[in-house]
């Protein structure tokens, strides 16, 4: 790929980043100038200052969702690795085609009534389920494509030479599956981070994550209060993966 | 685990649906009889959930730096807001009914007249429970834009807060005479196609109402109860209107915006002439937050809006019921009122009456500084119509949809 | 023994976690929609059902979502495809395998806001227009977004979609080592086009079939997007949905029941078809 190519493509993918970073510093838009007429700090400082306990509802979000794609990753890789190798494989994974026929908000909507008989209305433990429902079932399915021959015949190779299925994860399943894996798990955390119905529905707004604090502004009249809100929704995520570069973009020389 | 099994929990988990909503009777009854001194002891230390629309940054200071701490500061009483519309806080009390629980999740709820009509429908509030605020007694409970919502009685199920006007908003640079009828407004739309159009939610259908008063020939016409009569004369001609005007809206009327935030935005970046909004000191608003350009305006036409108020509601399975009236007594004190209208805070109208008032009061509210961008109050009054009842909106709503966004 | 145990209680797991919820859910909305529950319910009636099965509109709806999906996805996926065929070690190494990552960490939410600036009459590329003399006036400027066509709604979720392609398809073109089947086939005499549409493209695509459908069913259920970005007059299915769930009738809302439970239908066997397709397949390799 030629250096133009890939700096194109960069400069693309930036564009968006950087329109918003503009739009939530401005004031006064008229047509059809390209920029604001005005700019100023006062949007970021409206938000920002005025809300007390967001830097609570950003730990309170971070932990949500690292919770929710650590055991959604972890567990869905394990189940998938057995539903794989069944004979039966394709009935099995039809099934976990069902909980994204409804989008979120629908779904919570049908299974409010249920967290509620169940005790688990507004409540961390229940917002946690409720996310866990949409997205280990992803988890299964994107792992579905990974597991092949290869990796079993590893696996059985493992067991010949006396390792055991401990062993044959930690050492040699978890290291080729690592891009994956990573994959998965942003991908997850993503789900739960800007999961806003359901955690909205069933949390009954008592779970405050960043994302339900900022999100109403997103939907509102003031362009630049919401460019500012997408800003803070996106910036996290953004972070996460900076920090994660050199896990995540490891070569593999199998 | 067989399917029969997974089959069987979730029939017997359904069956539980089978439970009746109906709260303790007697708690109702004890707090009716006690008095405020005994209610305020009762709401000390509580915890408040309050359900309320956040999506302006204003009012959201309002709540959050000047309400929340005063109530803590005075009442002990922590004051927990979260975000909720009408449909949402209706289907939370629904859900919540319908399981059967005995202390709901959201106590107090910020409404307007067609969440009070649904919530009533459910008998999803606590009531009545106004009359014995103290504050109560200075509530101009005999203006009917106050003490009557959508040709209900509020029956003190529900405390008025605040009181807006529909206006239209407009720029003063592009239009210099905003249309002042019907006749006038389809001849803008024809000289100017694309420019006008209204969205599907409440303010729309709010502006649909204020024309079929028109058409029906003024306010007296459709007061009262639904008549079905009125309305299969009157509705017709509405939508010829609206046939007739469709080809000159906005994507000559293919479609029409899903709310009022993305016509404000047009309007902000000038594909729109117009937008609307139910609170009509908005354009204050949205000129100080640098939205709206220094040359729009609001304005009511000689047709006349709609005037409503909005309330605050208790939840009737609620566990902190004391704590919500006091929280709503302090809402409407005087104090809370004034700050709540000054344009630069909030600019939301008083539900407070001026000649019920302590002099001192009477006074402050009368030399609240002016808006600037929005029509005055005083002189929108003699135009303000009275919200109609609730059918006629569930009609208006059932037919815009089928007549002319999918006819 | 102790394998034993770990495929049953796996499948268990998913079991409860999978299929639970759906069929507690979709009861729910069935019998809402049938009027035996609800606040509101009456008793056993059809009257929500023939509301929804009779209404033109409802079937266009479906029809719409499916279009709007299938067009999208087709184009998200032509466009990871050529990008990973042409530089398959781009995005697993190197600069531009970080740059992929960004676009993910925009949501619906934030996307739809972005396209309705960019692409909207007032928006961002209409003024760019303007500024270069293409358009006089704002009405000049096409109509991409609250359009009948879902213009807008699909140039969305493409932008939400390539990358994530772009990444699996690198990803499994690791996995399956395909670039050694491609050195094969080259050295067995295959020309460039058949290297990649007779080995590249199917093994891609025949691996990654489960990941692809479900994007396409998030496609087809999606909601902010639309909302925002999309016109009232022809809807998506989750919208109409949700509309009908908020209606100011509430007798009105077991229709929106009705609809969760048709659309939920017409997945489930769009999912049969894939099934079976994917069968055929397999008995035919």
């Amino acid at each position: 790929m030629s250096r133009l190519t890939k700096i194109v493509l960069i400069g693309l993918i930036l564009f968006p980043f950087a329109f918003l970073l503009m739009l939530s510093l401005g004031r006064q838009w008229p047509y059809p100038v390209l920029l604001p007429e005005q700019w100023s700090l006062s949007n970021w400082q409206v938000v920002l200052g005025g809300s007390e306990g967001l830097g609570n509802s950003v730990l309170l979000s971070v932990l949500l969702s690292l919770s929710v794609a650590t055991l959604s990753t972890g567990l869905s890789f394990w189940v998938s690795r057995h539903i794989a190798y069944h004979p039966k494989r394709e009935a099995w994974l039809s099934l976990a085609y069902f909980p994204y026929v409804f989008a979120p908000v629908i779904l919570a909507a049908c299974l409010q009534f249920f967290f509620i008989v169940g005790g688990l209305y507004g409540t961390f433990g229940g917002v946690l389920l409720a996310q866990l429902f949409i997205t280990f079932p992803y988890g299964v399915i994107f792992f579905s494509s990974f597991w092949n021959e290869r990796l079993r015949s590893m696996e059985e190779l493992v067991k010949t030479l006396g390792g055991s299925t401990r062993q044959a994860y930690a050492k040699v399943l978890v290291p080729v599956a690592k891009g994956a894996l990573m994959t998965c798990f942003f991908q997850l955390f993503l789900i739960s981070w800007f999961e806003y119905g359901l955690t909205n529905l069933i949390g009954v707004g008592k779970v405050p994550t960043l994302t339900l604090r900022v999100f109403q502004y997103v939907n509102e009249a003031n362009v630049f209060l919401a460019a500012l809100a997408s800003c803070l929704l996106i910036m996290p995520p953004v972070i996460l993966l900076w920090l994660n570069r050199q896990v995540v973009f490891q070569e593999r020389n199998i | 685990m067989t399917r029969p099994t997974f089959f069987s929990l979730v029939l017997a988990l359904l069956l539980s649906a089978c439970g009746d909503g109906t709260a303790p009777e007697t708690a109702q009854e004890a707090l009716s009889q006690m008095s405020w001194p005994e209610i305020e002891a009762e709401a000390r230390g509580a915890t408040l959930t309050h359900m309320m629309w956040t999506g302006d940054p204003l009012i959201n200071d309002y709540m959050q730096s000047y309400v929340k701490p005063e109530v803590k500061q005075r009442y002990g009483i922590e004051l927990n807001i979260v975000s909720g519309q009408g449909s949402t806080i209706v289907q939370t009390m629904m859900a919540e009914l319908q399981a059967g629980k005995t202390d709901s999740e959201v106590d107090m709820m910020w409404i307007n007249g067609e969440t009070f009509y649904q919530l009533r429908q459910i008998k999803g509030l606590h009531g009545p429970w106004t009359e014995q605020l103290p504050n109560a007694q200075f509530i101009d409970l005999d203006n009917p834009f106050i003490g009557v919502d959508f040709q209900q009685p509020v029956d003190g199920y529900e405390c008025p807060w605040g009181n807006v006007q529909m206006a239209i908003i407009y720029d003063t640079l592009r239009t210099p005479n905003p249309p002042q009828n019907r006749a006038e407004l389809l001849a803008y739309a024809k000289a100017h196609p694309g420019t006008f159009t209204i969205d599907t939610r409440f303010t729309g259908l709010t502006f649909l109402k204020a024309l079929l008063i028109d058409i029906a020939g003024g306010q007296k016409a459709l007061a009262g109860g639904f008549d079905e009569a009125k309305y299969g004369q009157y509705a017709p001609q509405l939508w010829d209107y609206l046939r007739e005007l469709k080809p000159y809206l906005w994507k000559e009327g293919q479609s029409f915006p899903e709310g009022v935030a993305p016509m404000h935005q047009m309007f902000a970046n000038g594909e729109l002439h117009f937008t609307m909004s139910n609170n009509d000191c908005e354009v204050d608003n949205k000129i100080m937050q640098g939205v709206f350009p220094e040359t729009a305006r609001g304005y009511v036409w000689e047709l006349g809006t709609i005037q409503n108020s909005h309330y605050l509601g208790i939840a009737k399975h609620s566990a902190h019921k004391a704590a919500a009236m006091v929280v709503a007594n302090f809402m409407i004190s005087p104090e809370a009122q004034y700050r709540k209208m000054d344009p630069a805070v909030w600019g939301d109208g008083t539900v407070l009456s001026l000649d019920k008032l302590p002099e001192d009061w009477a006074g402050k509210f009368r030399n609240l500084p002016n808006r600037q961008y929005a029509p005055n109050r005083e002189a929108i009054q003699d135009k303000a119509l009275m919200e109609l009842a609730p059918e006629y909106m569930i009609r208006l709503a059932e037919d815009f949809r089928k007549e002319i966004i999918e006819g | 023994m102790q394998e034993r145990w770990a495929a049953y209680s796996s499948r268990s797991l998913f079991v409860w976690l999978a299929a639970v919820p759906i069929v507690a859910g979709v009861s729910y909305a069935l019998l809402y929609s049938l009027g035996l529950i609800g606040i509101m319910a009456e008793g056993l009636t059809l009257v929500h059902w023939q509301e929804v099965l009779t209404d033109t509109a409802f079937w266009r709806t479906l029809g719409f979502s499916l279009f709007v999906a299938a067009v999208s996805i087709l184009l998200s996926l032509l466009l990871a495809l050529a990008l990973v065929l042409r530089a398959p070690q781009a995005f697993t190494r190197g600069t531009l395998s970080f740059f992929i990552y960004l676009p993910l960490s925009i949501p619906a939410i934030v996307m739809a806001f972005f396209i309705f600036q960019l692409l909207g009459k007032g928006g961002w590329l209409s003024r760019l227009s303007y500024q270069l003399g293409l358009i006089s006036a704002l009405e000049q400027f096409p109509d991409w977004v609250n359009d009948n066509y879902g213009i807008g709604i699909i140039v969305a979720h493409v932008i939400m979609a390539t990358p994530f392609f772009t990444i699996f398809f690198a990803n499994l073109y690791q996995n399956e080592r395909l670039g050694e089947y491609l050195q094969l086939a080259a050295t067995l005499g295959a020309k460039k086009r058949q290297r990649i549409f007779r080995v590249a493209v199917p093994v891609l695509l025949r691996r990654g079939l489960a990941t692809v459908f479900l994007y396409f069913m998030f496609v087809m259920g999606s909601y902010e997007i639309p909302l925002l970005v999309g016109s009232q007059s022809v809807q998506m299915v989750s919208v109409r949905t949700i509309q009908r769930l908020q209606r100011y009738n509430l007798g009105d809302i077991p229709e929106a029941y009705a609809i969760s439970v048709a659309y939920t239908v017409m997945v489930v066997i769009l999912l049969g078809g894939l099934l079976w397709y994917n069968r055929k397949q397999m008995g035919r390799a």
